[in-house]
């Protein structure tokens, strides 16, 4: 079997500085924790195990370590369901596998979870209807909400329980922010969601 | 009816139900992939146990460490099930333990007492957990 051919070293040098330059504008943006691709249960899990070791070390307190923890199984649940980026059946609704990122920083002294997956356009509607209310309740009105949202059914469009974002508000000190954002020549938009914790 | 087993995964709880001791423990962290599927039989067995018990003293020990949002609704469910056999005459003891630090957990366990009047709640706050 022939040996590939070594690139010549300036396209190498080329790579580790790409590299070099990826890893500091993520070291300066105090991002801790970054992952784009297919997210599943075992992936989430595996995640989940990483981000608590990184909590464990970083000195945070035990509430905001948990708050942080849980909107980050929230996020990464959500790609699982509703990322319109699927390698598994639409009408599966175990084992799936979707597509999105989510991203774990620092900025201004708070942890913030940022989170992104595709969604058809015509879910932008629903979700806003969902998640912009959250931005002006108080904490109290948020915990009353989620109170209610245990006692009642689910919404027939969610496989979890309706409370995914509630929970994320609960968790959150500032507003959720989000956005959608087109995918040209797509009827689909990227969903961002961010939460401050 | 045969006790219930299911030993714990990373992302859900060691259920332990044994019916023949009217002894049941739920313990871990719950974030299935897909709660209402997992808790489905366990709570089915429960139903149908239950149905079958009077004036019994049950004891449930929930000793939960995390819980997602879909598993808090399904635990509810779970809850409501205990809350009515102590309306049907038996005595339902909730053992409800969590980290000291916990307010989460701890708020959910006191919405528990509220809601579920029939239940003898004991709230039990871990250090260092």
């Amino acid at each position: 079997m022939n040996q590939p051919e070594l690139a010549p070293l300036s396209e190498h040098t080329m790579i580790y500085q790409q590299y070099r330059d990826f890893c500091e504008a993520a070291r300066q943006r105090h991002v801790i924790f970054y992952y784009v691709g297919y997210f599943s249960q075992h992936i989430v899990g595996a995640m989940a195990d990483a981000l608590k070791l990184r909590l464990e070390v970083s000195g945070l307190a035990g509430p905001t370590r948990r708050k942080l923890f849980s909107s980050f199984v929230e996020m990464a649940q959500n790609i699982i369901h509703y990322s319109d980026d699927a390698l598994t059946p639409p009408d599966l609704d175990n084992h799936e596998v979707r597509h999105g990122s989510v991203c774990i920083g620092i900025e201004n002294d708070h942890y913030y979870l940022l989170c992104a997956n595709p969604i058809k356009r015509e879910l932008e509607t629903s979700l806003r209807q969902t998640v912009e209310p959250l931005r002006t309740m108080t904490l109290e009105e948020i915990k009353q909400a989620y109170k209610e949202a245990l006692r009642s059914e689910s919404p027939v469009d969610s496989k979890g329980a309706g409370v995914g974002f509630l929970t994320m508000a609960r968790d959150a000190s500032e507003p959720l922010e989000f956005e959608f954002v087109p995918m040209a020549g797509e009827d689909r938009s990227m969903f961002y969601i961010k939460a401050i914790i | 009816m045969d006790d219930l087993y299911i030993a714990a995964t990373p992302t859900s709880p060691e259920v332990d139900f044994r019916f023949s001791q009217n002894v049941l423990s739920l313990k871990g962290e719950s974030y299935p992939e897909n709660a209402a599927a997992f808790y489905s039989d366990v709570i089915n067995q429960v139903r149908s146990w239950l149905a079958a018990c009077q004036g019994q003293h049950i004891v449930v020990n929930v000793a939960l460490a995390y819980f997602n949002s879909s598993s808090t609704k399904v635990l509810f469910n779970l809850f409501d099930a205990f809350n009515q056999a102590a309306m049907m005459g038996n005595h339902v003891t909730l053992n409800w333990f969590h980290d000291e630090e916990d307010d989460t957990i701890l708020e959910f366990g006191q919405e528990l007492h509220d809601d579920f009047g029939a239940l003898d709640f004991h709230d039990h706050a871990l250090s260092g957990a």
